[in-house]
């Protein structure tokens, strides 16, 4: 099962980075993009394949990653499938941040969104945990209830600048809100690189911990795991995914909540198995997501978190009806 | 030789303790029952030995070291709590639980090796659940689960047993494999701290009794001397006969409440 899962996981990465490349906007025909791929294209293919798509497909592999594993490492962490970026406010703090800083800074300061919205995801993320501190630690109950709370306030923070911001940043505004790749660029790219492999390598290092805290606090307490300080640097680490995920692609949903269960059916349930696969499937997803944002109504553009969504989901449920 | 030492131990929840000043000591290849009525700390007393709580007052020493001063997988090594159920929101399968047991062993990096292996099997096959390493935990039963839970804790090959309630969910028949496999284990040196609320199965397993009441310890020694009837009437509230065969492990039958 497992070889066979990985075959398909492969196959899946592959049509979607092809599908990125080759199709998907306009400046070049499949033909084109692969002629420029091979090293002949002419000068507007290359700067439409290797300008335009290359970053945004990227981009949209970086953000798929790092949403995919913040929901697999909170899913552990918590001891719940439900878990999420956004049932936990994390990526709603990281949006109400980002949106406010575009409405409000000054054009030549448009730069500094990305370091909001990773402040933003922070701050929540404490908000979040000061909330759900209980006379025992912070209970994944009391967590999630606290993420309603900071989901509801950081909502009304964003409506209300959507309403208030000048006319002029409104689009800008909307398009961290509803979540889009279409301002990708190579620096793009790379600025969220860090985001990306730092927390991997945290969720890694902490891959059999969370496996353990998936059964309850106590009952990894009693294996051996360092509860608090785990917990803390794996708040952290998924704080930095959403943050940097939300500052480069705005608000795409679904992903880490939907791809960890799919590769849970597909490799079961080791983190340290789980957490790679499921960082390279959540990638996948998005950028096919992504493909077909661009594709379904071109030239005009889906938000990308609506297309996610409708090819999750029938995908979970019929995956969900056959597992036992 | 002497596993763990307890003395004065305090602790709780919320800042009001539910344990009061236990003193307890545990030497190898022995067993030690802790009984009490509902809610005379006898699980909080499991999770502050344990050290998964932290007390308020008092000192526990495992192998002569405060258990303060152990590292938490050092201590999962020597120690292995078996809690009375578990979160179980993920379709594990029983063998993956069990695997888990091995963890403390194993840390951040180390991928199982051939004695890990050989360590789950053994455990899986000493709780009668060897051919049902695939099934899906939360399919089982309550007994079922525990037998999964005793056997994660085998497969930790730690010297100190701290289980709680281990043979509420289970049958006769598994019951009598239960103290079958304490036994064995304790003829290869493991010592076991049993919470139990069947009085008979501590009179079969246990070399010494601890009487909780209200967080307190109020009894402790040999089964024999510690359960008396007038015991049952002051902390139980039950009037029993207790039938003392001419050979054998006596009997405890409650007749009503006192």
């Amino acid at each position: 099962m497992s070889g066979r899962a990985d075959a398909g996981l492969a196959a899946v990465l592959v049509v979607a980075l092809a599908g990125g490349l080759l199709l998907g906007g306009p400046g070049a025909s499949p033909g084109q993009a692969l002629s420029v791929l091979v090293g002949q294209g002419d000068p507007d293919a290359t700067a439409a394949v290797l300008g335009v798509r290359l970053p945004r497909l990227v981009l949209a592999l970086a953000v798929g990653a790092a949403l995919a594993l913040a929901g697999a490492a909170l899913q552990s962490l918590l001891a719940n499938p439900l878990a999420d970026p956004f049932l936990l406010g994390i990526s709603g703090g990281g949006a109400a941040a980002a949106t406010l800083a575009f409405a409000a800074l000054p054009a030549a300061a448009i730069g500094l969104v990305p370091a909001a919205a990773m402040l933003g995801a922070a701050a929540s993320t404490g908000m979040v945990w000061w909330m759900a501190r209980g006379p025992l630690g912070p209970s994944p109950t009391r967590m999630l209830l606290a993420g309603v709370a900071v989901n509801a306030a950081t909502s009304a923070v964003i409506l209300a600048i959507l309403a208030l911001a000048p006319s002029p940043r409104l689009a800008g505004a909307l398009a961290i809100t509803l979540g889009s790749f279409a301002a990708a660029s190579p620096e793009a790219a790379w600025w969220l690189a860090p985001y990306v492999a730092a927390p991997l390598l945290v969720l890694l290092y902490h891959g059999r911990d969370l496996g353990l805290l998936a059964l309850g606090e106590e009952s990894a307490a009693g294996l051996g795991v360092e509860v608090a300080i785990v917990r803390r640097r794996v708040f952290l680490a998924a704080a930095a995914l959403c943050g940097g995920a939300v500052a480069f692609a705005g608000v795409i949903g679904f992903v880490g909540l939907i791809t960890p269960h799919l590769c849970r059916l597909a490799w079961g349930f080791s983190p340290r198995r789980l957490f790679p696969r499921t960082a390279l499937a959540g990638a996948a997803l998005t950028a096919l997501g992504d493909l077909a944002a661009r594709s379904l109504l071109a030239p005009a553009e889906l938000p990308v978190g609506v297309v996610t969504a409708v090819i999750g989901v029938p995908f979970f449920v019929a995956l969900l009806r056959r597992s036992p | 030789m002497t596993l763990l030492v307890a003395a004065g131990l305090r602790g709780g929840y919320d800042g009001r303790d539910v344990v009061h000043g236990v003193d307890l000591e545990v030497r190898e290849r022995t067993c030690t029952a802790i009984l009490g009525p509902n809610g005379a700390g006898k699980s909080t007393l499991l999770r502050l030995l344990a050290g998964v709580l932290p007390g308020t007052g008092g000192s526990v020493e495992l192998l002569g070291r405060p258990l303060a001063s152990w590292r938490r997988r050092e201590i999962a090594r020597t120690l292995a709590l078996v809690p009375q159920q578990v979160q179980l929101a993920f379709p594990l399968t029983v063998r993956e639980v069990v695997e888990q047991g091995r963890a403390p062993h194993l840390g951040p990096w180390r991928p199982a090796g051939p004695h890990d292996h050989e360590a789950v099997v053994t455990a899986l096959t000493r709780v009668g659940l060897a051919g049902a390493g695939g099934r899906p935990v939360q399919r089982l039963s309550g007994g079922e689960r525990q037998r999964v839970l005793l056997a994660r804790a085998l497969a930790t090959e730690a010297r100190l047993l701290l289980l709680d309630e281990p043979a509420a969910g289970l049958d006769v028949r598994h019951q009598l494999a239960f103290v079958e496999t304490l036994r064995e284990l304790q003829a290869d040196g493991v010592a076991s701290v049993v919470v139990l609320h069947d009085w008979n199965l501590a009179l079969q397993l246990a070399d010494q009794v601890l009487v909780l009441r209200g967080g307190s310890s109020y009894a402790s020694g040999t089964p024999a001397a510690v359960l008396t009837e007038t015991l049952f009437r002051q902390v139980f509230g039950v009037e029993v006969e207790i039938i003392r065969p001419t050979a054998g492990t006596p009997v405890i039958v409650a007749r009503r409440q006192a």
